[in-house]
């Protein structure tokens, strides 16, 4: 493959759905470098193509799809998919990712991307095979739920398994719930700020991508095997990711009870409710108490990622995705479920319709909470929901995909439905000033996750849990009470996360330190690529995501919690600690950190020149700030 | 004789192996000219790596016209490319579907053990893919002299 540029398959595949052209742009070697892949071109071909009049819904609003560099190569957790595109909930930027095969398979097709564009004037799904590119009915496939229109495509195109990977949404998407996802290759979901809803309103069902015959090339396939290796042995032996290889994020429920983090009934406790086993709750019985498998991700070696089969209860025998920790928690504890058989149900309902699974937790308990305060009546919901009940929550999915009675509502999301019933009922109801759903966690035990959450710009955290700090200069622990240490962690971090997000990896295989990331985008890509440039890169996307969110109405006088979000714990771990009292402190912090302009919210000048985004002073400062 | 021994059930479909057999067999990583192979069956989570499983009596090697197939000091059947004039007639004769023929280069190609250190092996996380040496017990000798009329041996030497 002389042609081919190493890492890269050279080319970004367009599909404008208005007219049904389909194209391929190249990639050139300048913004492979500047951009890397996945957030960062997502970033850039959103500033560059979606105007400030183009909200979620228009046929303006681009959809990226993009994976990076490391996708088809033999590095762990490597097929990786960055939805890029301006969401439903904020309508700001998003960039939102699952892992699976896309990355992998789009790759031997020859492309790093796929951009949508447009409105479809009827349903379709996008057919990808090689060079051969085309936009088919998708009539077949309405109403199927994410994991039915898989199957659907598998016995249409006769492929099975990997060598077929099916990106898609299922009836909440068709239907533009605001949280709807974009689920893929069994369990995997970019699930944040309504991307589903994007893809729904631009008619498209599905992606299904043939795996190529194309091969990727590595600048130094041995040195790039040789750091695989490394990265595996980091990840299998640092204390700081032992348990992540051993169980995934299995371990969450317990450690984040500990630390008052596990959200409990809509944030009303932080306690384990009384008579609950919580043995059941444990990494390995979470695991051992389903029969269950590996269902890794191209190239991975992870113990992470499980298929299982529920072993009791009224959906005995169903196959269904290993839940993640966000999935014990918003499918589970969030809404008062204690029982994992249940939960696990729960939670694959969920991906199957395309909801995701934090917002829907912090949904579903609002409502529970009204019922059980009178805020919402029988009358209004249609039947009796109370705390933990799983079947109810699954007729509230069904109820949300049909938009029927009050589910017509409850698809706009907790923020827009608990300020449309208004009084008592909106007080109760947790979400962020700006619209995106925050995760499974209690933030109020996590100040360095809601700051993250609240100033964010991608339409979920930026910066994300701490990994080896000690490479920013900063302390390997801090107080997490400590508002000056919380926010100066999190404005240093910035960059980590949208760079390991532009690579086509996986969030959790890269929790090793940064150097090694470098150097092993510098084996497949025969960059001299070192850390600075690293950070820089992710740096520039996520400012620049800020920049588009600005150039949209977004700014910093709605960056903050929502009342309940923001409320003080009544028991628990750090039962009266108030984040709200620290509030301004923890902003000023950020603000100073980040080099971000504290009252307009607008990334300084001389910020955006250190990031090489002179050209993005004027549109943000005005004519004369250039000089 | 070292060979590839497969044990299906701890395999989690990740697909390493073909990366890494695709490396060795061309230099870049393209699954499509791997010549190990993972069966999945999503809706079961079901995998299964096959690949050549270096017959002792080799179809391919006999069917061969041109006598490009030959054995290698690690023990596998190999394709000599030089020899090799495409006819696919191996293909055709391995009972196991494992001899492969690549329309770009129009030669047949398949496991060769990455001469003595097969890559698939080496890069599997799960040790799903074993190189390992092969059992040389007479397993039908013994099913053999168990059905065998007695004395029906005696004094043959």
């Amino acid at each position: 493959m002389a042609d081919t540029p190493y890492a890269y398959a050279g080319r970004i595949l367009r599909v404008d759905l208005s007219t049904g052209r389909i194209w391929a742009d190249p990639f050139p070697g300048a913004d492979r470098r500047r951009w890397i892949g996945g957030a960062g071109l997502g970033a850039k071909i959103l500033w560059e193509e979606v105007p400030a009049h183009a909200g979620w819904d228009h046929p303006d609003n681009r959809l990226v799809l993009a994976t990076g560099p490391l996708a088809g190569l033999p590095v762990w957790g490597t097929g990786g998919l960055t939805v890029v595109t301006r969401g439903a909930l904020t309508n700001g930027a998003t960039s939102t990712q699952a892992n699976g095969f896309f990355g992998a398979n789009l790759k031997f097709c020859g492309y790093d991307a796929i951009v949508f564009q447009g409105q479809s004037p009827k349903w379709v799904y996008l057919h990808v095979t090689d060079d051969k590119v085309e936009l088919r009915d998708a009539s077949s496939l309405l109403g199927k739920d994410t994991w039915e229109t898989q199957q659907a495509l598998e016995a249409e195109l006769r492929l099975t398994g990997h060598r077929l990977s099916v990106y898609s949404i299922g009836p909440a998407g068709e239907k533009l719930a605001r949280f709807a996802a974009i689920q893929g290759d069994y369990g995997h979901v970019a699930s944040k700020n309504g991307c589903g809803a994007v893809m729904g309103k631009k008619r498209v069902k599905a992606v299904a991508i043939e795996r190529g015959a194309k091969g990727v090339a590595a600048a130094h396939p041995h040195a790039l095997l040789a750091t695989s290796e490394e990265m595996a042995h980091s990840l299998k032996t640092d204390p700081s990711t032992s348990s992540l290889y051993q169980y995934g994020t299995l371990p969450g429920v317990r450690n984040l009870h500990g630390m008052g983090a596990l959200p409990i009934r809509n944030y009303t406790t932080n306690v384990w409710p009384e008579g609950v086993d919580v043995k059941l709750w444990e990494a390995k019985s979470l695991r051992e108490g389903f029969d269950h498998r590996g269902h890794q991700c191209s190239a991975c070696g992870m113990h992470h990622c499980h298929m299982q089969v529920i072993r009791s209860g009224p959906h005995k025998g169903e196959l269904v995705d290993e839940p993640e920790y966000e999935g014990w928690a918003g499918a589970g504890w969030a809404i008062g479920a204690t029982d994992p058989q249940q939960v696990s149900w729960l939670n694959t309902r969920l991906d199957r319709a395309c909801l995701d699974v934090n917002e829907f937790g912090w949904l579903c308990g609002w409502v529970m909470e009204c019922q059980q305060k009178g805020y919402i009546t029988d009358k209004d919901l249609g039947f009796r929901l109370e705390w933990g009940d799983v079947e109810g929550a699954g007729r509230l999915i069904q109820m949300i995909c049909r938009r029927e009675g009050m589910g017509d509502l409850l698809a706009e999301g907790v923020k827009i439905a608990s300020e449309k019933i208004g009084g008592k009922a909106a007080e109760c109801a947790i979400y962020t000033m700006k619209g995106e759903s925050p995760r499974g966690h209690d933030h109020r035990s996590r100040w360095e996750e809601m700051l993250d959450t609240c100033t964010a710009s991608s339409g979920t955290i930026d910066s994300g849990p701490a990994v080896f700090p000690t490479e920013f200069g900063l302390p390997a622990r801090i107080s997490p009470q400590d508002p000056v240490a919380v926010a100066r962690q999190v404005g240093t971090l910035r960059g980590r996360r949208h760079f390991e997000d532009s690579l086509g990896a996986c969030i959790f295989t890269t929790r090793v330190p940064i150097d090694l990331l470098c150097r092993s985008l510098a084996a497949a890509t025969g960059w001299d690529f070192r850390r600075d440039e690293a950070i820089r890169a992710g740096r520039r996307a996520v400012t620049l995501m800020r920049a588009f969110n600005l150039r949209c109405g977004i700014g910093p006088g709605i960056e903050k919690p929502s009342k309940r979000y923001g409320s003080t714990p009544v028991d628990g771990p750090i039962a009266g600690v108030s984040i709200m009292d620290q509030w301004e402190k923890l902003l000023d912090t950020w603000y100073e950190t980040t080099g971000y302009d504290r009252a307009s919210g607008r990334p300084l000048p001389e910020t955006l020149r250190a990031l090489g985004l002179e050209d993005v002073i004027e549109p943000l400062w005005g004519a004369g700030a250039r000089a | 004789m070292r060979v590839l021994k497969i044990i299906p059930e701890r395999c989690t479909g990740c697909m390493r192996c073909e990366l890494a057999c695709s490396y060795e067999q061309t230099g870049t990583f393209q699954p499509s000219k791997a010549v190990i192979r993972v069966s999945s069956f999503e809706g079961h989570t079901s995998y299964a790596p096959y690949t050549c499983p270096q017959c002792a009596e080799a179809w391919c090697l006999t069917a061969c016209p041109v006598e490009a197939i030959g054995i290698s000091p690690a023990g596998a059947k190999e394709v000599m490319d030089d020899i090799c004039v495409g006819c696919k007639l191996c293909t055709i004769a391995c009972p196991y579907g494992t001899v492969f023929y690549d329309p770009d280069s129009h030669k047949a190609f398949k496991c060769d053990l990455c001469g003595g250190k097969p890559a698939c092996a080496t890069v599997c996380p799960t040790q799903a893919i074993l190189y390992v040496e092969a059992g040389t017990e007479d397993w039908l000798g013994s099913f053999a002299a168990e059905r065998a009329l007695p004395g029906a041996l005696a004094g043959v030497r």
